[in-house]
Formats: structure tokens, C-alpha cells, sequence
């Protein structure tokens, strides 16, 4: 079967979906070449990817669509015709043929890409008009079968004579739906903006982005720089202008040879000063591979929260010596420079086990509910290994008495005092009860050897005579 | 003429003082508790907006559990400070082994303090000089295995910035080389190993731990070694932060790696 034909072979007679014999028999010179479905799904997913570069927000519409919303963005380059005619060019260069078209929705954008009119040049709609009443004379004319229904409800319509949108937008609704399903009435809505569609975008759309093109590709480390710094320059000057900070930035560069390499920066106040923001990506530029060069870089901006005016002019004079908020710019550094998994605050998390009471949170994350404590009459070691460390030789008295004597990492520890047991079990309530046994239990001990090192051991289960208890090291305290 | 003479004598002393620590202005002393273990360090205290170094011998250099319990007891008493109200703990660690109940229990809460994993030395160096510079911050641990003269006068630009104290708990967690011989731009050098410590007065447990502090070295004070007890800790049932030590008994052998031989005076 065929599922793609060239237009002298459409010429010629042959159509999509003929049978192969079929059209061997009315060409015999037929030049065939093997449909790879999952190579073709592979190079949209890299197409879409490529088209970062024009809008974050890219969604790929299988089998041989894009989905790109420009809301905010086609200001960059001065309009939405110049924008189009620009990803036209660009595509041509790369050997693509593309219908494009734009619209207010992305089921009218759909159905003017692949109506015949669109070959040649893009199909613009201005803004405002897919929603208008009555509707527009473009959408109208437009068949059917743009609708992305269902090929058996586009038989169904044409049935009963109905090819065209505008006809259908002219009926009531009520019926409609009743006689042809929901999903022709949804349909029908989406494209004319009557009801919103979800779209699995990239990247969510933003209109805080920024982009800068490059005449002639570079990679020296410099100039990737000085492009940092100057997409930054530019988008936090439109932060400011708008009053607004952002907490997260992600930079990407646009390589010659496809996919974009970025990244991303969290910070935990919103900001807008571009020195501090280039600050916080420069230590990081040395990772990224230009490839064969970079030919655009651009600058997102995402959690944008409104920045009362003069608080990033001043920080570096005003910043607060106290609290919470004066840790904020090292806790960023740190973060951007070791990773957010590196840098914490321990909260107390309510747990027997004693390697499950700590929750490790954000630095600077601002504490739900009342601040829990440890409980105090518990004595907890001040270092805790990671896994507890067998001990051998131990000498203890059965059946709970703490060890006398025993040997760790080679050296032998004689214990002269000694507390405890102190009794863990394991949390029956995570399990069924069924699951629990009663010899899952550690007895912590707090003892003293001889030169006065404290250590926190534990003998694993209940005496049996059987089987072997064994003892084992968690903690040293001070 | 004695009082002229008097004067001449404190304003010599204070220039002398001034030219031997060539460092910055301190930010205040921290008081140990104990009115012998002050007057060993010059100005009475342990002295703040400067860095010290605090290590352990034997196998402590590789565990470092009681530099670090003796670090944290001072790190809480800073802390308690009416003048740090609301600035904040930085502990660097190279192994992340740190425990914060346990840290509680010495007076240090764990919603003062916040825990960095560095990669490597020069890391963990970089980022305790970053947050000594930095406001909001009071008191920063960094466990190093060694602090050479560069880092060290570099440490004490940093806190000299901002007025942060430092207290660098040497420690190897990996195993490594040996203790570089040389000098140190640390304002004190402390070495810290465990003792016996006395049962607790009920009978029931154990008692607040003992350390044999060694103080090695001191710009402007004298050495020393001492049998000091943590004051103040959970084990006692009372929440005294500020006075962190208190004295059992001067020592006077200067070796800490040798048991007690002697009875440990109540």
C-alpha cells in the first residue's frame, strides 16, 4: 500500500493508500523505497525539538504534523507572517516541504495547513477572526473533513450533504450532537475556540522568552558567554518593564546540527537582576557541547511572580542580615553550583527507625505546619553510618544484656558503662500485620569503652538458641 | 607615676596585641564556661570572626566524631547568642554522615542548620569560604583533611567580611595521607580525644561525655590541655546553651593518646 506519493507521481494517477500492484501496474517505472513508520516518528519528535528555537511550546502531531503556539513570541520577529515565512525559509534549507498556517486555535490552524490553498505560501488568520460571528470565509470554505473527525463521520456528514464547516457551524447543537456524537460537536468547538484543547507541549508556552540569532555559528566558550549575557540583558529587561521576577530560567542553545542543549536554573526568590542570573549559568557553560555550532540561543522565564520595583537595584546595599531571606543568594549559588540534592535542612520526620526519622527538605523551603523535634530523652548518635558495621567477637550476657566486649575495624572495644536496650521494632503499620515478625526487632544500646568513645550498637533479633544473634554498629556519638 | 606607668603598659600591650594577630577586628568572644579555660585564650574567649581548627587523633582523623561533637557544642553556644538571632548553621560535609537528632541533643536544632555535600577538598574549601562571606550566616563547619597556608589566610579574608566564625574539623573520612606539617593561619588549634566520663548522678546511664581537650596552638595565648565535660547537652535535662563546657581537671601531660592514668577528680 502506498502511504506517501510525490506530486508527479499524484501527476500520474497514483493516490494514497492504491494498492501496490496496482500502481505497478499503471507504472511500471514506479521507483519504490521501504515506509519506515518508526524512523518518520522519530524524525518529527527531532523536528519538534529543532523548532524550540521558534517557541518553546511545540507539540508534534503525529504522523507528519507540528503544533507551535505563538502567542507571545512571534513579536520577535516583527509579526506572525514574518515568522512563518522565516520557518518556511528555514525549513526549504533543510529540504522539508511544509503547509503552515496560524490561527487563534490549533484546530482552525489544522484544518487551513491542510487545505489545498496552503501549498505555496503560509495561511495567516488574523487574530480575533476564528472566533468571530458569523464565521469567517476562510473557515467556511474549508471541508469537513479539517475537522479531524473520524472518517466515518465525515461519510456520515457528506451523507446528508454537509461539507463544509460553515455549514455545520450553522446547525443547532443540540441535534447535532444527538444525530453525529460528542466528539464531532467537540471538534467543531475547538476549532472555533468554543471549548479548549489540551496539547502535549515540549515546554509549557511562555511569553517571557527571549532569543537571540546568530549571522554566523560560534562555540568558543566566550561567546557563549557574552550570549548569556545578553539574552538575560534583554529578557529581564522586559521583566522589569513588566514589574515581574521569575524564579526559574531555562537557557538554551540552538545547534546547527538540531536538538537543543540548555540549562536550567531554579531560584528560590524571584528575581530579575540580569548580572545575577548570567552569574549563576556562567560556571555551568563549560558542560554544554556546541556541536558544530550555535547558531541561536534563547532564554526562558517561568513561575513569574509580580517584584515590586527597586528590590533587585538595592539588594546587594539593603540585603537583609536575618532570617530566612538573607540566606537566599548563597543557598542559590550552591544550588546552582552542586545541585539541589547537596544542599538541605533536615526536618524531623515521625519515625521509629531511626535512619527514616530525618526528612531532608529545600534550604529555604518554608516550613508547613509546627516545627517537630526529635524527642529529646532519646539519645541519638551524632554520626550515623550509612550501613550499620557487624561486630565480631562480642561477648554479652544473654538475654538482653549490652555487650561487654568486642571487636570493631580490627580493634577491640571494653565496654565500661552502658544504657539501654532501647527497643525498635519494625513499623507494623506500613505492612500488614500479617508480614510482621516478632524477631524483627534491633535493641539499641548506648555504651562507653574504655578510653571513653561512645558508640551506638544494636544486636539484631531475639536471643534464640538456634540461631545466632548478631550485633552490629549504627552511630558514634561524641 | 605607677598609673602613668600602668597606662603605658596596657596601650603597649594592646599594640603588641594588634601586630601579633594580624588579622581583622574580632567580632566578640565566645566564653567556654569556664574561667580557666578562658584566660588560656587571649581576650578571654574564644574569639569570633575567625576560623579555628579543631581535629582528632588516632581514629578520630577518621571518624571525627568528637571534633565534631566538641565543634557542634560550641557551634550551639554561638548560636544562643543574643547577636545571632536568626542567622543560620552551615556544616560542609565530605561524607554525609551527619545525624541531626544527634546534633540536637547537643544544643544545635536542626531548623538552624543547613547540611552541603561537597565533591571534593577544594570544593568543600570554596564553598565554606562562599558562606562565611555571606549575610544570614553565623557559623560555618567545614570537615577538611588539611588547610594549607593559602586556604587558611583566604578562610580568614572571608570571615573578616562578614564577621562569621569558622570552625574547620579536620577529618579524612577516606583514609589518606598523613597530617601536613606547617603552619596555619587558624586563630586556635584544637585537638580533641574522648574520655571516661563519670556515671550519671542518679546511677542510670551515662553522663554528659568527656573530652581531653589539647589546646596546640593559639595566635597571641597559650597552649594547653584540659579534661572538660559538654555542659548543657540532653543528658542532663536542662537546656543551659550558653555555657558549653565545663572543667574537671587541668592536665598536665600534654600527649592525648595516652589512656588515663590518672583518677579522674570529680
Amino acid at each position: 500500500m502506498l502511504t506517501a506519493v510525490s506530486p508527479q507521481a499524484a501527476a500520474a494517477g497514483l493516490f494514497l493508500g492504491q494498492g501496490l500492484t496496482d500502481a505497478r501496474a499503471l507504472r511500471p517505472d514506479l521507483v519504490l523505497a521501504e515506509a519506515e513508520p518508526e524512523a518518520d516518528a522519530r524524525a518529527l519528535e527531532a523536528l519538534a525539538d529543532w523548532c524550540v528555537r521558534f517557541s518553546p511550546a511545540v507539540a508534534p502531531d503525529p504522523p507528519d504534523g507540528l503544533f507551535l503556539d505563538i502567542g507571545g513570541v512571534s513579536h520577535l520577529w516583527g509579526g506572525e507572517a514574518e515568522m512563518a515565512a522565516d520557518l518556511a525559509a528555514r525549513l526549504a534549507r533543510d529540504g522539508l516541504t511544509a503547509r503552515i498556517a496560524v490561527a487563534d486555535t490549533a484546530g482552525a490552524a489544522w484544518a487551513l495547513a491542510r487545505s489545498p490553498a496552503a501549498e505555496g505560501r503560509p495561511r495567516i488568520l488574523a487574530p480575533g477572526k476564528t472566533e468571530a460571528q458569523p464565521l469567517a470565509p476562510e473557515l467556511a470554505s474549508l471541508s469537513t473533513a479539517a475537522l479531524r473527525l473520524e472518517p466515518v463521520a465525515v461519510e456520515r456528514l457528506a451523507r446528508l450533504g454537509l461539507r463544509r464547516i460553515g455549514q455545520l457551524a450553522g446547525l443547532p447543537r443540540g441535534p447535532l450532537a444527538k444525530r453525529f456524537g460528542v466528539k464531532v460537536l467537540l471538534r467543531l468547538d475547538q476549532a472555533l475556540g468554543r471549548a479548549p484543547e489540551a496539547l502535549a507541549f515540549r515546554r509549557p508556552p511562555t511569553p517571557w522568552f527571549s532569543r537571540l540569532d546568530l549571522a554566523e555559528p560560534v562555540s568558543a566558550p566566550e561567546d557563549l558567554a557574552r550570549l548569556c549575557r545578553d539574552a538575560t540583558l534583554r529578557l529581564c529587561a522586559r521583566l522589569e518593564a513588566s514589574g515581574r521576577g521569575a524564579r526559574r530560567f531555562r537557557l538554551d542553545f540552538h545547534r546547527v546540527d538540531g536538538a537543543p542543549v540548555g540549562l536550567e536554573l531554579g531560584l528560590s526568590r524571584p528575581a530579575r537582576d540580569p548580572d545575577r542570573i548570567a552569574r549563576l549559568f556562567l560556571p555551568r557553560l563549560e558542560s554544554l557541547d556546541p556541536g558544530f555550532g550555535i547558531e541561536a540561543v534563547s532564554l526562558q522565564a517561568a513561575e513569574t511572580e509580580v517584584l515590586a520595583p527597586g528590590q533587585s537595584d538595592l539588594a546587594s546595599l539593603l540585603e537583609p542580615v536575618e532570617g530566612p531571606e538573607a540566606l537566599a543568594p548563597l543557598i542559590d549559588r550552591l544550588t546552582a553550583r552542586l545541585g539541589p540534592r547537596r544542599v538541605w535542612r533536615s526536618r524531623p520526620l515521625a519515625s521509629h527507625v531511626p535512619e527514616r526519622s530525618v526528612r531532608r527538605a529545600a534550604a529555604l523551603e518554608a516550613q508547613a505546619g509546627p516545627a517537630g523535634s526529635w524527642p529529646a530523652w532519646r539519645p541519638r548518635p551524632l554520626r550515623l553510618l550509612p550501613r550499620p558495621e557487624v561486630l565480631e567477637a562480642v561477648i554479652a550476657l544473654t538475654p538482653d544484656e549490652p555487650p561487654r566486649q568486642f571487636r570493631w575495624r580490627g580493634r577491640v572495644h571494653r565496654i565500661r558503662l552502658a544504657e539501654g536496650p532501647e527497643r525498635i521494632g519494625a513499623e507494623w503499620w506500613r505492612t500488614g500485620i500479617e508480614a510482621v515478625r516478632t524477631d524483627q526487632v534491633r535493641d539499641y544500646y548506648r555504651v562507653e569503652d574504655q578510653d571513653g568513645a561512645r558508640l551506638w550498637v544494636f544486636r539484631s533479633g531475639l536471643h534464640d538458641h538456634d540461631r545466632p544473634v548478631r550485633w552490629w554498629l549504627h552511630g558514634l556519638f561524641g | 607615676m605607677d598609673g602613668d606607668r600602668r597606662n603605658r603598659l596596657a596601650t603597649l600591650r594592646t599594640d603588641i596585641r594588634r601586630l601579633e594577630r594580624m588579622a581583622g577586628p574580632v567580632r566578640g568572644r565566645l566564653s567556654l564556661g569556664d574561667p580557666r579555660l578562658d584566660s588560656a585564650l587571649p581576650g578571654g574567649g574564644l574569639s569570633l570572626g575567625q576560623w579555628h581548627e579543631i581535629g582528632g587523633e588516632g581514629t578520630e582523623a577518621e571518624t571525627g566524631a568528637a571534633p565534631a561533637a566538641f565543634a557542634a557544642r560550641l557551634a550551639a553556644a554561638l548560636l544562643a547568642r543574643p547577636d545571632q538571632r536568626g542567622r543560620s548553621a552551615v556544616w560542609i560535609l565530605r561524607r554525609d554522615d551527619l545525624f541531626p537528632p544527634g546534633l540536637a541533643s547537643l544544643g544545635l536544632p536542626a531548623e538552624r542548620l543547613v547540611g552541603v555535600c561537597a565533591r571534593d577538598e577544594a570544593e568543600a574549601l570554596g564553598v565554606a569560604e562562599d558562606a562565611l562571606a555571606s549575610p544570614g550566616v553565623g557559623v560555618v563547619l567545614a570537615e577538611v583533611g588539611a588547610v594549607d597556608l593559602t586556604a587558611g589566610r583566604r578562610l580568614q579574608l572571608a570571615c573578616e567580611a562578614r564577621g562569621g566564625t569558622g570552625l574547620v574539623i579536620l577529618r579524612r573520612p577516606f583514609g589518606g595521607g598523613g597530617a601536613t606539617a606547617g603552619g596555619t593561619a587558624a586563630a586556635t588549634c584544637w585537638r580533641v580525644a574522648p574520655a571516661a566520663s563519670a556515671p550519671n548522678l542518679g546511677g542510670l546511664g551515662l553522663g554528659p561525655p568527656r573530652w581531653r581537650l589539647r589546646l596546640a596552638r593559639s595566635r597571641g595565648g597559650r597552649s594547653g590541655a584540659w579534661l572538660v565535660e559538654a555542659a548543657g547537652t540532653a543528658d542532663e535535662g536542662e537546656a543551659d546553651v550558653a555555657h558549653p563546657l565545663r572543667l574537671v581537671a587541668e592536665l598536665g601531660d600534654r600527649d592525648l593518646a595516652a589512656p588515663a592514668a590518672f583518677s579522674a577528680a570529680g
